[in-house]
């Protein structure tokens, strides 16, 4: 097993190449190339500015030179493992090895953009980690009830449901929710955005009672303020998965392994939760490695509804700007995030199907 | 790869066309797949939806539109609307017509009759934008004020008379701000610019089955492309395009379009050309495993021996018979490609504002005032919704149609 995570790491680096390639790729392609962002913010820059950015820029990417190298000297930048130092220049002889990961600078922000990651990841981590969990769950649940009940009218209703729950775009549910449920001219029950309240600095950790006033503490403020972009996040996912648990308890409930089992005198509920179930589980885990890329762009969406500071949000303010730079190394740590959950994905497998070895 | 594993007897697992040359699928074959995708009530329902949808798209400067069609102003008749259309309005007309009088003509080949139609279509274009010219900066509330200055005599206007960029200037009171909710003029209101919904979602139609057609035809090309060539030489090609295709599909989609739209803009046809680079993955991906299955099969071999050219082997032999999981990827894709320039423009990063395009819509119905406007939210969100259910549910009909384990079932 350690063999294989080290062997999946290590393939990552070509995938990770690849990606900042592409990304390159598309910077330098694009009309003005990668020193386009001067350009576009030139209204509202002094001379000084314009120049610190030119001369950051050219010490980052070496402008006048060819664009591979432009690209290579990058890639120096945001690897851990590189030539350190680099300067104006090519790099000669300088000393290679381990060195820190330069995510670069945020040209309108004018902060490393490394701190600015460090804000807004665990944020959108944090609403992947809650919404995942109740995706499966909730897909687990409502598969095995329809499978059971193959044909009758509940089977039929959820089927259509889902369906019709998988083609919702998320902007819509979220902007409905917003406006019915917590707009003060509604029913204002949730709160319209953020992750916390402004005067949350100021609660206690837990809920509890002050002077006969129920206070919801900093914990329950939190999961408040989640429970509409969670929901949001987590409805497609789980009725595309919903289905998917379907089909596969059908197939397996006709399986050979399942007619044996009832032969031999299990009860029906045995059958499925023990023989059945198992087996039916696996494809759901297999296309989790689909799912986790999609659940960080749905958080895109999700935090721009509800302007929750997390990495989508800063993605959307950094095109704003055009601010390339931050652009680049925002894909940059998203594409390593996803890859790495695509890993926890493979090995979930290998987890829940002792016949999967990657020994 | 071994001459012993040709001539050994393999199972097509694909469903065989009898007419495999023809530069169409066996037509029975198609047939048959098609009647069993529209027995179903869902997929007739979506079938009428997106017909719906097509057609208020293409008559959209018909259907809403600040312009009379017909007007009698100081004695003299006139015909604004026709001045104002512009190449593409006339290009989706004609295009429309042509391709009502090739279904219906029976007796010349189908091919022939696409390969008509697709030529006319530019053809029109060109022709059209050298010969009309549409007013540069329209004014669209003149024939409101002249109707009012009592100078009309006779006007037939269209259904919605109001144009997507019409800001209703005329109409505009200091007591009663934009938007408006619903009323008898404005049926869906107006937005807070003071253009009315109705016309938006009339034109938007234009916008989303532009988007949804064009976006999944560049991934279908580019995607039977790249898994054609990695199905069909397996070794180095393979490895090298499963990378790019690793590379592709580990970016979140939408990382990828928002990059695209920082760097390229946001011109609509932009768009539709960044939606289908970065889309195609799943068809590259679909393709490559049937060109892999079918790849060692005796008509293959036959097609080789008989020194026909590479494109002819993998585009006219090989690929016909590995069409059946493209079918419903690219119903799938449709949909995707709808629901992407939807969110982009919801973003504020789709087509420029004052366009008309769903997610621009939905996009305004929460203002940073805290207001809350139901009718920019509802609408649009029910035509999104039903159009991409609609394509999702034609997808999910195809696959069942294509399915062999539930037609023995059946």
């Amino acid at each position: 097993m350690l063999t294989y995570v080290i062997r999946r790491l290590l393939l990552m680096i070509p995938t990770l190449i690849g990606m900042t390639l592409v990304l390159f790729v598309i910077m330098a392609a694009s009309p003005g190339g990668v020193g386009a962002s001067l350009r576009s913010a030139e209204g509202n820059m002094r001379p000084e500015q314009r120049r610190e950015i030119e001369a950051y820029l050219k010490h980052r990417y070496g402008l006048d030179q060819p664009l591979y190298r432009q690209y290579l000297r990058w890639l120096n930048h945001v690897s851990p493992i590189g030539f350190k130092d680099v300067g104006p220049g090519w790099p000669a002889s300088l000393p290679f090895g381990f060195k820190a990961v330069d995510l670069g600078e945020s040209l309108q922000r004018r902060t490393s953009v490394l701190s600015l990651v460090e804000e807004a990841l665990p944020v959108t981590l944090l609403l992947n980690v809650l919404s995942t969990p109740l995706i499966y769950v909730i897909a687990v649940t409502s598969g095995i009830y329809a499978a059971r009940r193959r044909g009758a009218f509940m089977d039929m209703a959820s089927g259509v449901t889902l369906i019709a729950l998988w083609s919702l775009p998320v902007m819509c549910v979220g902007v409905l929710m917003l406006g019915y449920l917590a707009n003060k001219d509604y029913w204002q029950s949730f709160p319209v955005g953020g992750l916390h309240d402004t005067v949350s600095d100021s609660m206690a950790f837990l809920p509890h009672w002050i002077g006969g006033h129920f206070q919801r503490g900093w914990l329950l403020d939190t999961l408040w303020h989640l429970v509409l972009p969670v929901v949001c996040l987590s409805y497609g996912g789980f009725a595309f998965l919903s289905k998917l648990m379907r089909a596969a308890m059908l197939e397996n409930l006709a399986a050979d392994f399942a007619r044996t089992a009832r032969a031999k005198g299990l009860k029906e509920n045995v059958v499925v939760m023990r023989h059945v179930l198992r087996n039916s589980i696996l494809p759901l885990i297999t296309v989790g490695a689909s799912v986790l890329p999609s659940l960080l762009g749905g958080a895109l969406i999700v935090e721009s509804i509800f302007s929750i500071n997390g990495m989508g949000r800063l993605m959307i303010d950094a095109i704003f700007a055009k601010d390339q730079e931050l652009v680049m190394s925002e894909t940059y740590v998203i594409g390593i995030v996803s890859l790495l959950s695509l890993l926890v994905a493979d090995l979930c497998y290998a987890l829940a199907d002792p016949r999967v070895s990657y020994e | 790869m071994s001459s012993a594993a040709a001539s050994l007897p393999v199972p097509a697992s694909a469903p065989q066309p009898p007419d495999a040359t023809s530069s169409f699928p066996s037509r029975s074959w198609l047939h048959q797949v098609v009647a069993a995708t529209f027995a179903g009530l869902g997929a007739r329902l979506s079938l009428v939806w997106i017909c719906f949808v097509g057609i208020v798209g293409v008559f959209a400067p018909m259907l809403a539109n600040s312009h009379p069609f017909l007007i009698k102003i100081d004695g003299s008749w006139s015909s604004p609307m026709l001045q104002s259309f512009t190449p593409t309005d006339v290009t989706l007309l004609v295009g429309f017509v042509l391709t009502l009088v090739a279904l219906r003509f029976r007796r010349i080949s189908a091919a022939k009759r696409v390969a008509m139609v697709v030529g006319a279509i530019p053809i029109t274009f060109l022709i059209s934008y050298f010969t009309l010219h549409p007013p540069l900066t329209p004014t669209y509330e003149q024939y409101r004020k002249e109707a009012r200055l009592g100078r009309v005599q006779w006007v037939l206007n269209a259904p919605v008379p109001y144009s997507p960029q019409d800001i209703l200037t005329d109409e505009f009171s200091v007591d009663r701000p934009h938007p408006w909710a619903p009323d008898r003029t404005h049926w869906a209101g107006t937005n807070s610019f003071g253009s009315d919904i109705t016309s938006h979602l009339i034109h938007a139609c234009r916008i989303a089955m532009a988007i949804g057609f064009i976006a999944s035809a560049i991934e279908l090309v580019i995607g039977v492309v790249v898994g054609g060539l990695m199905g069909y030489f397996v070794g180095w090609v393979d490895l090298i395009g499963m990378r790019v295709v690793e590379v592709f599909s580990a970016i979140p989609t939408i990382y990828l379009l928002l990059a695209f739209v920082a760097v390229y803009g946001r011109d609509i046809y932009i768009i539709m050309i960044i939606i289908g680079v970065t889309g195609w993955v799943e068809n590259a991906r679909f393709v490559r495993a049937e060109f892999l299955k079918l790849r060692q099969q005796d008509f293959v071999y036959a097609a080789v021996a008989s020194g026909l050219p590479l494109r002819s082997v993998i585009f006219r032999h090989i690929l016909p018979n590995a069409l059946a999981p493209l079918l419903v990827s690219t119903s799938f894709g449709v949909a995707s490609a709808i629901l992407y320039e939807s969110t982009l423009s919801f973003l504020g990063l789709g087509i420029q504002i004052g366009e008309a395009s769903w997610g621009q819509l939905l996009n305004e119905a929460v203002s940073n005032g805290g207001g809350f406007y139901w009718w920019l939210a509802i609408f649009p969100g029910v035509a999104v919704f039903f159009t991409v259910l609609a394509y999702n549910l034609v997808g999910e009909a195809v696959r069942d149609a294509l399915d062999p384990k539930l037609q023995s079932r059946a």
